[in-house]
């Protein structure tokens, strides 16, 4: 007899075993369909085999929306129809947790029901005001300025470097609701504040606009990818999953050890959105804790750049250089106050739209 | 009992789809404009407040509104220029084939998909497309500078309008009798003659018409400068999508729809005021 395996029914086979050891709820299939939002370009390509995958093995269909711009953009969406949303899984990143957590949308998780969460360490997890777990945290992701190495003569050792005529228009920035701000905070590090202290950044950043070194704003991962990709901007400062894709396409280096400035750490991962359908409920959070499996969390990891949060995953080896060991984190990282940046974007952005957009145009 | 004339019941469908489908979101709009924003939360605040609308006076914010109309003026300009000539050679052309091609490409350019449409602009057009070169050399910007976006701006909107104003002007010229040009022909006018002092006149009405209606398209239009538009050309759209979407403050877009309600009835009406004035023999008068 022989038995005939292809890598489909391979994969399929190892979600289903996996799906059936995990715990009791995990296991459970019920055919249900769920809304799941995620973000694009690479994401949405690494999540939509395991969303197939997981149909297979369980019967439970993953419906995907994408975020337009930033994943705060879902919570303005979410905002009119709440209870009464459709989405039943949403990917974000701390400060959109924090809005969701103050807006008490999230539904609580725990490892009765999702024992992947037990291997996640404590220090990644949201809690609401009630002290309960409320995120499935899936990475520790982090954002950095870098440059593409085969468009500049000499290296970028030094932010202030940004001032020189060479990066007349050649900066490829996000605008403030995009990474909540942290293009500001960074700026503002270089000239001695912070995300509480930031005006030393916009006097940074009108410097920069002033001399028609902003070549582009950009809005989303697949903005950012694309304008990197062109050959007409040489320097960056994006999450670690746009200067993945960018790096697989051409020569780059992240600026993740500067002496005078700081990289951004964050975790993004999956919330359970409250709604009035309890078996919807438990399919988000069967497919949340499939995500977070050591397996699963490897996979979906490896091509996002990003560093996965289970203990059992395995990082890749690409993210080595952009990750700190515990004294590199206190002396190249930083992790800023995101509650209080994403109470600021809406000024934030204000300024932008008054102060940085006018200038940049002018070129 | 006296009975309602057919009329008000033919109009009654229209004149509820309007106040249900238009005047009740414009007032659930206008309220929420009213609304104060607590930054960092998800709900609006209690009371009152025009703080919405004040912000709007800063400069910046006039800027933005004049830049969305300034484009859209010129964008309209163009399209009316280039959409009269498809239109009467759609209509007058002695081969059925130039005129049906023709027709047909209108159309088709209507239900192309309009993501295709700007991404092919931003390809052909943008800093390294095969004709950026004529885009920079007609606007004078380097194709690689910020302010070249107003040009792939432009030409992605007018994408958009210069088939909606051929197809408006189609039925224009096709209602005024070819013979008005025979009888400036035997009166010893050439055909271009003939064009620009019989036909031109009469289809006035119908340009100032298809020109308004390509002004409204434009200042209303989102996806152009989102796409093409490099972060740097924001129009209003984008100002009340960044509030709405991004941010969830609903109070500050809110404010500026109602705003940009008013501003475009308010100059499409100057205009039509305008062109009655320029154009009181054509343009019909009550």
């Amino acid at each position: 007899m022989t038995v005939s395996m292809n890598r489909r029914s391979l994969l399929a086979a190892m979600s289903a075993a996996a799906a059936t050891s995990a715990g009791p709820v995990f296991g459970q299939a019920r055919g249900e369909q769920i809304l799941v939002v995620m973000w694009g370009a690479q994401w949405i390509e690494v999540c939509r085999p395991i969303g197939e995958e997981w149909l297979r093995a369980t019967g439970d269909r993953v419906q995907w929306e994408l975020h337009a711009g930033g994943a705060m953009g879902i919570v303005g969406r979410m905002r009119p129809q709440f209870p009464r949303i459709q989405q039943n899984l949403v990917a974000a990143w701390d400060p959109v947790f924090d809005a969701m957590i103050e807006a008490d949308w999230l539904e609580p998780v725990s490892e009765t029901e999702m024992p992947a969460l037990k291997e996640i360490p404590e220090i990644f997890f949201k809690k609401d005001k009630q002290g309960r777990k409320v995120t499935v945290p899936l990475s520790t992701a982090g954002a950095f300025w870098g440059y593409r190495t085969d468009l500049l003569d000499k290296p970028l050792e030094n932010i202030e470097q940004l001032l020189e005529p060479r990066f007349k228009g050649k900066l490829c920035v996000p605008v403030p609701v995009n990474l909540s701000g942290l293009l500001m905070v960074s700026l503002a590090i270089q000239r001695g504040g912070n995300e509480r202290n930031i005006e030393p950044g916009w006097q940074f950043l009108k410097e920069l606009a002033q001399r028609g070194n902003i070549g582009r704003v950009v809005a989303n991962n697949s903005e950012m990818i694309n304008a990197m990709s062109q050959g007409d901007l040489s320097v960056a400062f994006w999450n670690t999953g746009g200067w993945q894709a960018v790096s697989q396409r051409f020569p780059t280096r992240l600026l993740t050890r500067l002496n005078d400035n700081k990289g951004f750490l964050f975790n993004e991962g999956f919330v359970v959105m409250k709604g009035d359908n309890p078996a919807k409920i438990a399919a988000a959070k069967r497919f949340a804790n499939h995500f977070a499996t050591a397996e699963i969390n490897t996979r979906y990891n490896m091509p996002l750049g990003s560093g996965p949060t289970n203990v059992n995953s395995k990082p890749a080896d690409a993210i080595k250089d952009i990750f700190y060991n515990a004294e590199e984190l206190a002396k190249y990282a930083y992790i800023p106050d995101y509650s209080y940046m994403s109470s600021q974007v809406d000024a934030w952005t204000r300024r932008w739209e008054t102060e940085i957009t006018p200038l940049v145009r002018q070129g | 009992m006296k009975r309602l004339p057919i009329a008000v019941w033919l109009i009654v469908p229209g004149a509820a789809a309007l106040v249900f489908l238009m005047g009740g979101p414009v007032a659930v709009l206008t309220i929420d404009s009213l609304r104060p924003y607590i930054p960092g939360s998800i709900r609006a605040g209690e009371g009152y407040t025009f703080a919405n609308y004040l912000e709007l006076a800063k400069p910046a914010y006039f800027n933005y509104a004049y830049e969305t109309f300034r484009i859209g003026l010129i964008v309209s300009a163009f399209s009316v220029a280039m959409g009269a000539p498809l239109a009467y050679v759609a209509v007058r052309s002695k081969r059925a084939a130039v005129r049906k091609g023709l027709l047909t490409l209108l159309v088709g350019l209507l239900v192309m998909s309009l993501i295709a449409r700007l991404y092919a602009i931003e390809m052909t057009w943008g800093t390294h497309g095969p004709l950026a070169f004529i885009g920079a050399f007609v606007s004078g910007l380097a194709p690689r500078s910020p302010r070249y976006a107003e040009v792939l701006v432009a030409i992605g909107l007018m994408h958009f309008t210069i088939p909606i104003v051929a197809l408006m002007l189609v039925g224009a010229f096709r209602a005024l009798s070819p013979r008005l040009e025979e009888a400036a022909a035997s009166l010893g006018a050439t055909r271009s003659e003939a064009i620009l002092t019989v036909v031109l006149p009469l289809a006035a009405p119908a340009m100032v018409s298809a020109y308004l209606v390509s002004l409204a398209m434009c200042i209303s239009n989102f996806v152009a400068p989102l796409l093409l538009g490099r972060g740097v050309v924001v129009f209003t759209t984008n100002l009340m999508y960044t509030r709405f979407s991004d941010i969830g403050n609903y109070q500050a877009g809110a404010a500026i729809g109602v705003f940009m309600l008013i501003a475009s009835f308010a100059v499409v009406y100057g205009l039509a005021t305008i062109a009655k004035k320029l154009l009181p023999s054509v343009v019909p008068t009550r």
